[in-house]
């Protein structure tokens, strides 16, 4: 399953980390929000993996376990996982939550499909909540936020993205809740570092997948109006598999001299979106699919963001050129920062990761 | 330019902000949440004046002549009140309040003032709900309604998970919890059309097998209720959130014909009472049904192709009617005693299913059996 079509990234091979440069103890305790979700679970797993002793695993009362406690299952000997049912909405949770806490894992956020206020509530207010409540106990060495690509334009000249590129300034006109809610989380993270002196990381991984996570990714395509339209072609996909984007997050709440720093997560040797979507119909299931050449996926988000506009809204503007740009745009990605400073390397291999995310998919029958 | 606000910023007030921009003659002058960040995320999206988070301020400073209150229900009525004390006209989201007697004392206060207050039960004014509306006021029924049925579902995953693993949701502090913020719309729909000055409600409702599968031991889920009023015109609603298709549909039938309103497909269907002789009742009747739907794909395809055909038309037409009726000091586009009759109908379901529920934890029986019907006189509508 190697990929062909696009070559190993160029970056410089990691030093090797040693659990020295770690800003904390083995016994220090760590919270970790959104515990109970695909890469929450994943990442407690890491710590446990790493000898860490003391996680708080902060979970939504709805939230089902299952995934943490499958993550977690035979590794709990001398191990202290407390999992907190709670809501970061609630100042008194996050209180209960962050006392103590030495590193801070905020995966927890909410995407709130298509609405804006519900992902902002769920991600900047409930971030607030969390640094306003950590501040309060001196001991916080490490504020750790997981965000996403959505937050980039993707609109800079060169057609490598890294971190250095810009963020979108206009959110609000992206048609993404998402990004809306990302970009504004990020923000308010700097600000409390401004404020209150609060030592952060931003991780901010590329399209996550793994067993568990069934849907493709919209950088390959959707489903939409009948058959799967392939939008991706050839565009390097930035994959990263769950257990590496995992140890990417670890990693950046543990070493040494990267406060305020910003990493990018993806994998190596990430395939193309035409020969992912050929790996998924072999491997997976066969179905139809269109390939949109970018020129015209490139048009219609014209259109359909021109409509929405003088139809007063009556397409929501779902696709517009700020979504093509930041998810369909030829690009390339790099991630010699993720190596160089954190010292992170794929715990799983690209071909090995697809095909234990493919046998997964055919094994719960999930579809695009 | 009349002047707007909003009070709470979370996700209805989108749709709010969303059509009030689309209705001519007026502006956003504030929007106010207690939380800071949301009253700010609001304001930062779309072209509103200033934010608030103290409603004080917001009515003092920014001077809205109208107020759309989008909180919790549980709020509703203080912020109502506020509002309508310092002489702005209100449009209160669904459930209007938490009982009849506080819709009463807004609806008593407004016409004290001399202010105009509205209910957002904005599925009345879809496209299809109006042509309803004109069909039953040109005489199509033939006469009085004798019969109503209203199917509402409920299908929404996300946030019937998020309701069930949080036992401190604010929905189950609400005297009718999950119903009451949900059956309003069902519930006014057949208010509409009921005449009699007293009416009786017999509901039974249950927690859905899935629900107590899961262990659920408050939310009902499941309801079934039958109206009737003093002159006789009967409706059945039913709630459920495990039917499927998740319907949205309002039948009423008079003496001579019967309408079907689909809110889901924006469909109205004419019941033709009479009756066609011998075979030809198999074979004409599914060709006027064709002919009907065709109707109804041209109509939508129209509005559609004439950019009015949005997923919130209803609201943006219940706000139009609503600013008119302030500014031409007319008829609010939702009666009061409609509004009134629902939250009295609504009262008088929550009080039965908290009997059944109560007398089933006492019995421990699995499946509870229906009260006695419980009658009122409307004092409220006299």
């Amino acid at each position: 399953m190697a990929s062909r079509e696009s070559g190993p990234l160029r970056g410089r091979a990691p030093k090797p980390v040693s659990p020295d440069s770690f800003i904390i103890a083995p016994d220090d305790r760590i919270l970790v929000t959104g515990a109970a979700g695909f890469i929450g679970s994943r990442v407690v797993e890491t710590l446990v993996d790493r000898g860490f002793r003391n996680v708080v695993c902060f979970a939504r009362p709805a939230s089902d376990l299952a995934r943490l406690e499958a993550s977690i299952k035979g590794r709990l000997l001398g191990t202290r996982i407390e999992v907190l049912r709670g809501n970061l909405l609630s100042r008194a949770d996050c209180e209960a939550a962050s006392k103590g806490v030495t590193v801070i894992y905020h995966l927890a956020a909410g995407t709130g499909e298509k609405s804006f206020p519900d992902a902002f509530m769920n991600s900047v207010v409930t971030t607030r909540n969390l640094l306003e409540a950590s501040v309060q106990y001196a001991c916080l060495k490490r504020f750790v936020l997981v965000s996403s690509f959505a937050v980039y334009t993707n609109r800079q000249k060169s057609r490598r993205l890294d971190e250095s590129c810009p963020v979108e300034a206009h959110p609000e006109l992206s048609g993404n809740a998402c990004c809306f809610a990302k970009v504004k989380q990020e923000q308010i993270v700097t600000e409390f570092a401004k404020k209150f002196a609060v030592p952060y990381v931003i991780v901010r991984p590329g399209s996550v997948y793994g067993p568990g996570h069934a849907e493709i990714t919209g950088r390959v395509g959707i489903r939409a109006f009948g058959p799967f339209l392939h939008l991706g072609g050839f565009n390097r996909i930035p994959f990263t598999y769950v257990d590496n984007c995992a140890e990417a997050i670890v990693l950046a709440g543990l070493v040494r001299g990267v406060e305020g720093e910003i990493f990018n997560v993806l994998d190596d040797d990430t395939p193309s979106s035409r020969r992912f979507l050929k790996l998924y119909k072999q491997n997976v299931r066969a179905f139809k699919s269109a390939y949109v050449p970018h020129m015209f996926s490139y048009a219609l988000c014209y259109l359909w963001e021109k409509y929405s506009q003088c139809s007063e809204g009556q397409l929501p503007p779902a696709f517009n050129r700020r979504r093509w740009y930041a998810e369909w745009r030829r690009t390339s990605y790099s991630n010699a920062k993720l190596k160089e400073r954190l010292g992170w390397a794929p715990k799983v291999p690209t071909n090995e990761a697809l095909r234990l995310y493919f046998r997964s998919c055919a094994q719960g029958g999930h579809h695009a | 330019m009349l002047k707007v606000a909003i009070v709470g910023c979370g996700k209805i007030a989108d749709a709010h902000a969303t059509q009030i921009l689309r209705v001519g003659g007026c502006e956003i002058v504030g929007v106010c949440d207690r939380e800071s960040l949301m009253a700010r995320q609001l304001y930062e999206r779309f072209p509103v004046k200033r934010y608030f988070t103290d409603l004080a301020e917001l009515v003092s400073e920014a001077r809205p002549d109208v107020v759309h209150i989008t909180t919790p229900p549980e709020s509703h009525f203080d912020i109502a009140r506020f509002c309508l004390e310092h002489h702005c006209h209100v449009y209160v989201e669904k459930p209007f309040t938490l009982d009849v007697h506080q819709a009463q004392q807004l609806v008593d206060l407004a016409e004290e003032k001399g202010l105009k207050l509205t209910v957002g039960h904005n599925c009345q004014f879809s496209h299809a709900a109006r042509r309803l509306r004109a069909l039953v006021k040109d005489g199509y029924l033939g006469g009085r309604p004798v019969h109503m049925e209203s199917h509402y579902g409920y299908d929404n995953a996300a946030y019937a998970r998020a309701l069930l693993g949080d036992r401190q949701h604010w929905v189950r502090r609400l005297p009718g919890k999950l119903l009451q913020n949900i059956i309003s719309h069902g519930i006014a729909t057949i208010a509409e059309f009921l005449t009699g000055d007293s009416v009786q409600v017999v509901a039974h409702g249950f927690i859905s097998p899935l629900l107590k599968r899961i262990g659920e031991r408050e939310i009902v889920d499941e309801l079934r209720v039958i109206i009737s009023d003093s002159e006789h015109t009967t409706a059945y609603f039913t709630f459920s959130s495990q039917m499927r298709p998740s319907l949205h549909e309002f039948r009423i039938y008079g003496p001579k014909n019967g309408l079907i309103l689909d809110q889901d497909h924006e469909i109205l269907l004419r019941l033709r009472g009479a009756k066609f002789k011998s075979y030809a009742d198999y074979f004409i009747p599914p060709v006027m049904f064709a002919k009907q739907h065709l109707e109804n794909l041209v109509r939508n395809a129209r509005l559609f192709l004439a950019r009015d055909f949005h997923m919130d038309a209803g609201m943006k037409v219940l706000i139009e009617s609503f600013y008119r009726s302030i500014r031409e000091n007319a008829t609010v586009p939702i009666p009061y005693r409609e509004i009134l009759l629902t939250s009295q109908i609504m009262d008088t379901i929550f009080d039965q299913l908290r009997d059944q529920l109560a007398d089933q934890s006492a019995s421990s029986q699995s499946r509870a059996d229906l009260v006695p019907p419980i009658g009122f006189k409307m004092p409220y509508l006299q």
